[in-house]
């Protein structure tokens, strides 16, 4: 089990510098030897699936003086996450093949992404907030080149502000731990557990969250980022990348190391103010992948919200979201990437009509937007509900209420793009995008439907996360 | 075996409408036959479930959310309703929807939504029903854009409106669920005091804007021009009524014990619903418009009756729900009929189709009837027992609101009669519709009448045991109704006779049937409320749309300040900061100097201070 674990960190981590190389021989091999690499991660991680569902740990340690252990530690939680993240990865790279195979520095393209989905899993499976902290910049320098990868002075300036801004947070993050590792002598989260973190650490800890999950007032980078290809701005801020934040969340404040209960009244009000604003600029803008992009800032706070209700049905409602969100929230993406690829545009306003040209991408970005609103038989369903009922469970049915509203506007400005873009007259006349294209959103739209029906199947895993997390249910 | 029969309701359906939507098939009413057959099984397993007892629980979700259904008496009454209306309106739509590009949508969605709409009667676990119940949301939108080419329009603003309700029932509903401590619908008992209150108001918006009561009814006169007809006919004419009171029953008589604050803000809703919308359909000059605020107009009816807590209101409301889910039907089915034969619906452009379509006028002439409330027909049966309930209920206003609606609902159906079926025809060679849409027709017509005649069969044994759990045997035995000479007669007469002499007046005044409403929408005062109704001063949704554009532009500017921070302040501190970059101009004799400076700084400080 430790081995399979340390083969799904370190197949990614290592594998992706041979990318460059297999490039300069041949393209395809590159291509295939990428998502091999993926698939091993992610088929590494599947197979801690039934270890984990009979309630064993692999834990693997190494020890290095100063705090700085070596601890990797496969439990529910991150067996849970690195799935859900290799497998939208996957879908990920499966796309790009389609999508940029006539971009330049394609050989950095592939290495960026499969070193990005390593420092991902390695992140998950981490124990020691160094190493936590390590992964985390190590995606966001990914984050960054990829960002900008067609190079253009305008886009490499976005790239440089949503690298500024996650890193100046995870810098203010790293003091944190510093101050936690000064009261309690150690950065190992078992050794955390249970304690009480003093109020400053968990204002530098949140800074660091904030930044990376774009939550106001640090999230004006992730609507900019959205000059990335499409499959690069669905990896980074729709599927993996955002929920980077969400997961540390997760992992060092439930159920681990306890905060004030001031906390407990101010982070809801962020959140939901955060949620509330990012789905009234969604409602205005008009461009396609900044309208996603504000939808991501507001739905990644209805995972907060989960998470910071502290009890079991909120925490089983945000963690489903976080793979309810990222197989719906990729598809849009990967959805917008076909229509600019197709109309050669991102303004909604002159689009119109696609369904009629475009049906399967139509039905596909239908599909993943009910998800996201939270209508049912979708999965999304189940994760909002469970999110709004834990709320309400959690004392808080005002905050409750605000996010009625959050959830009110994803149905208006998703409503809004679908109507725009796919209904009414026809506008520009554009073909459908590519077959590799079409079945990695295809694939992506009918795992969010099925996601309603066999909610049972995550919800089974997640409820042994919930109980690994806070002990009880 | 029985637990798999009640499966098969809910499962058959929904993989046939799957089914439906990714088959293609180029042979002719293959589709529409096999439809057919698959409403009618339907209809065959519902009908051999009757009068089982069944409960069902399969693990799902975990927290509480596991899959409950329980068929019982009031689930199996609006089951059985669901499954024949479905059935009668495939029939009806072979020919109605011959010869349409999206087909297999039409069927396809027609089936996922009597799944739906039979999962959410059927659930017994709010989570459940909650699943179904806004799982119908993405078949009414997509049936609405199967309509004109702009349908997608009212699609869209019918999708946000039910959106909207289906959003406060989840609250609702996860209020209830930590109220109650358990989810499992046939134990809960609620008051309605503190957060309870809240909940049960959420709740009620879930249920009555299904059901089309005031404010969540503006989609529905836009989606009668819009949407393709055997849809009206179907939802908002039949299964959205019994969905939506069947929830207002069960919320306001299992749920919670309304208090009497909340008992009278049911009433008054149902009472401004039926004033409200019967007065705009009083001046409509569509058919199918004119019916559209009629179906919107008798569920303030049945929210009335059942919001008094009475028995005789409660037994008039459910009642009075399938009456009109049968007349209302009926009703818009001849108004496809004569759209079908005539290609219009615009009064002004129809008349004296009585000689040229004499079965759909005799089906419309008992439908009407019954509508306004005319003995014997079912309508007057179930209009008697609300009025009587009202007031038992003893407030006078809510009984005075039923009259005024039952008065104006008899004039609009004279002018609509008269308009259509009266006068000098239109249109020469008009001929009688196809049979296969007269069955349809008919068969609601039959439904009427029997009904009325024979009231004690439904009340019996489809109504009273519905309310078996809810209301105790004794009190509903109490209920009672008979044909007679009394004071609740004379009220229909008065009503019915007040409403012909209003008629006669605005015929004469204007010269034409369809002008008989004339005088009331051009009377002083009444016209200017009419105006702004028209101007869509009234529709929630439209001005909703202006306050949401200035608020989410708010919104949008909170978001562009923060950003403008990010863009304008921080790299001008950067630019400040990088202006140190001059003092550092190579010179091994500056940095010496400052080096220099900064020693003496630091002994200054140790030698004045630190002692």
């Amino acid at each position: 089990m430790e081995n399979m674990m340390l083969l799904a960190i370190f197949i990614p981590l290592i594998g992706a510098f041979l990318l460059p190389l297999a490039g300069v021989f041949s393209p395809k091999v590159r291509n295939a030897l990428a998502l091999i690499l993926v698939t091993a991660s992610f088929g590494a991680s599947a197979s801690l699936v039934s270890p984990v569902l009979s309630n064993q740990f692999a834990t693997f340690t190494i020890s290095i003086p100063l705090g700085f252990d070596l601890i990797f530690t496969a439990d529910a939680l991150g067996v849970f996450m690195a799935l859900a993240s290799s497998f939208v990865g996957l879908i990920i790279v499966f796309y790009s093949l389609g999508y940029i195979h006539h971009d330049q520095n394609q050989n950095e393209y592939y290495m960026m992404v499969v070193l990005f989905l390593g420092a991902m899993v390695g992140l998950v499976y981490s124990q020691n907030l160094i190493y936590i902290y390590l992964f985390w910049e190590i995606a966001a320098i990914c984050c960054w080149r990829l960002i900008g990868f067609y190079r253009e002075r305008d886009i490499i300036l976005r790239a440089d502000k949503a690298f500024l801004i996650t890193v100046f947070g995870a810098l203010a993050m790293l003091l944190g731990f510093v101050i936690l590792y000064n009261n309690f002598g150690s950065f190992d989260l078992r050794a955390l557990k249970g304690k009480m973190a003093p109020d400053l650490a968990v204002l530098l800890i949140m800074f660091g969250i904030f930044s990376k999950s774009a939550t106001l007032p640090f999230h004006t980078w992730l609507p900019d980022a959205g000059v990335a290809p499409s499959p690069v701005t669905a990896l980074l801020h729709a599927a993996v990348l955002v929920k980077i934040g969400v997961f540390a969340f997760a992992r060092i404040f439930v159920g681990t190391i306890d905060f004030g209960p001031i906390w407990y009244q101010i982070l809801p009000v962020v959140i939901a103010v955060s949620a509330i604003v990012s789905g009234g600029a969604a409602l205005i803008e008009n461009d396609i992948k900044r309208i996603i992009a504000y939808s991501t800032i507001s739905q990644l706070a209805f995972i907060f919200l989960g998470l910071v209700m502290d009890n079991p049905l909120a925490i089983a409602g945000g963690m489903l979201f976080i793979l309810m969100h990222g197989l719906g929230k990729g598809g849009l993406f990967l959805c917008a990437g076909i229509l600019e690829h197709c109309t050669h545009t991102k303004d909604i306003r002159q689009m119109g009509g696609l369904i009629k040209t475009m049906p399967v991408t139509a039905v596909s970005f239908g599909l993943c937007s009910l998800s996201l609103m939270g209508i049912p038989p979708f999965g999304g369903f189940f994760a909002k509900y469970m999110i709004i009922s834990g709320t309400v469970q959690g004392g808080n049915p005002w905050i409750a209420g605000a996010f009625i509203v959050g959830a009110l506007l994803t149905i208006l400005y998703l409503l809004r793009v679908f109507a725009l873009v796919f209904l009414g007259d026809l506008k520009i006349e554009a073909r459908e995008g590519t077959t590799t294209m079409l079945v990695a959103v295809g694939l992506l739209a009918c795992l969010s439907l099925l996601g309603g029906f066999f909610v049972k199947f995550p919800s089974d895993f997640i409820q042994i996360a919930v109980r690994q997390m806070v002990g009880s249910l | 075996m029985n637990e798999t029969l009640l499966l098969l309701l809910i499962l058959f359906p929904a993989a046939f409408g799957a089914l439906l939507l990714v088959v293609p098939t180029k042979t002719k009413y293959l589709r529409e036959i096999t439809s057919l057959v698959a409403a009618g099984f339907m209809v065959y397993v519902a009908l051999g479930l009757w009068d089982q007892q069944i409960d069902l629980t399969i693990p799902w979700a975990g927290f509480g959310i596991d899959f409950q259904l329980r068929l019982y008496a009031f689930s199996q009454f609006i089951v059985a309703a669901i499954v024949g209306f479905v059935f009668l309106i495939i029939m009806y739509s072979i020919k109605f929807m011959e010869e349409r590009s999206r087909n297999n949508q039409f069927y396809g969605f027609l089936f996922l939504a009597e799944a739906m709409a039979i999962g959410s009667v059927l659930a017994n676990n709010l989570a459940v029903m909650l699943f179904f119940w806004e799982g119908l949301l993405i078949s009414l939108f997509v049936l609405i854009t199967l309509g004109r080419e702009q349908a997608f329009k009212t699609a869209v603003k019918t999708f946000i409106i039910i959106g909207l309700s289906d959003l406060c029932l989840m609250l609702g509903i996860a209020m209830v669920g930590f109220q109650a401590g358990t989810l499992t619908m046939s134990e809960i008992h609620l008051n309605t005091s503190g957060l309870n209150g809240v909940a049960f108001i959420l709740m009620l918006i879930g249920a009555m804007a299904k059901g089309g009561a005031l404010p969540f009814h503006t989609w529905i006169p836009d989606a009668a021009v819009d949407a393709p007809l055997p849809f009206m006919a179907l939802f908002p004419g039949a299964l959205e009524k019994l969905l939506g009171i069947y929830l207002v029953a069960r919320i306001a008589l299992d749920f919670f014990e309304p208090g009497l604050g909340m008992q009278l803000l049911v009433m008054s809703i149902g009472a401004i619903t039926i004033v409200f919308a019967v007065m705009m359909a009083l001046i409509q000059k569509d058919f199918k418009r004119l019916l559209s605020y009629h179906a919107i107009s008798q569920v303030g009816y049945m929210i009335l009756g059942i919001g008094t807590g009475v028995p005789a209101g409660v037994v008039g409301g459910l009642f009075h729900m399938i009456n009109n889910a049968i007349f209302k039907s009926c009703l818009f089915l001849t108004g496809g009929a004569v759209e079908k034969q005539t290609g219009t619906t615009d009064l002004t452009r129809l008349g004296g189709l009585a000689k040229q379509m004499p079965v759909t006028f005799g089906c419309f002439l008992v439908a009407a009837l019954s509508i306004s409330g005319v003995p014997p027909f079912n309508g007057f049966v179930s209009k008697e027992l609300i009025f009587e309930g009202t007031i038992e209920k003893g407030y006078l206003v809510f009984f005075i609101a039923a009259v005024i609606g039952a008065i104006f609902t008899a004039a609009s159906f004279l002018k609509l009669g008269h308009a259509v079926f009266f006068g000098k025809p239109e249109q020469k060679g008009v001929s009688e519709t196809h049979w296969s849409m007269l069955i349809p027709i008919s068969a609601l017509a039959w439904g009427c009448i029997i009904f009325g005649l024979r009231f004690d069969i439904p009340i019996n044994f489809l109504v009273k045991p519905s309310l078996s759990t809810s209301l105790s045997e004794e009190l509903l035995n109490h209920v009672h109704f008979k044909f007679g000479i009394n004071e609740l007669l004379l009220v229909t007469l008065m009503i019915l006779i007040i409403a012909i002499l209003n008629h006669i007046h605005g015929v004469k005044t204007s010269g034409k049937g369809v002008g008989a409403s004339e005088h009331i929408h051009h009377a002083p005062g009444l016209k200017t409320i009419y105006h702004l109704a028209e101007e869509r001063v009234f529709d929630p949704y439209v001005q909703g749309k202006i306050a949401g554009g200035y608020l989410t532009l708010g919104l949008y500017k909170i978001d562009r300040a923060v950003d403008w921070l990010y863009q304008k302040f921080f790299p001008s501190a950067a630019a400040f900061i990088a202006s140190a970059r001059l003092i550092h101009n190579g010179f091994f004799a500056n940095y010496l100097s400052w080096s220099l400076g900064g020693m003496l700084l630091i002994i200054l400080y140790l030698t004045w201070f630190v002692k």
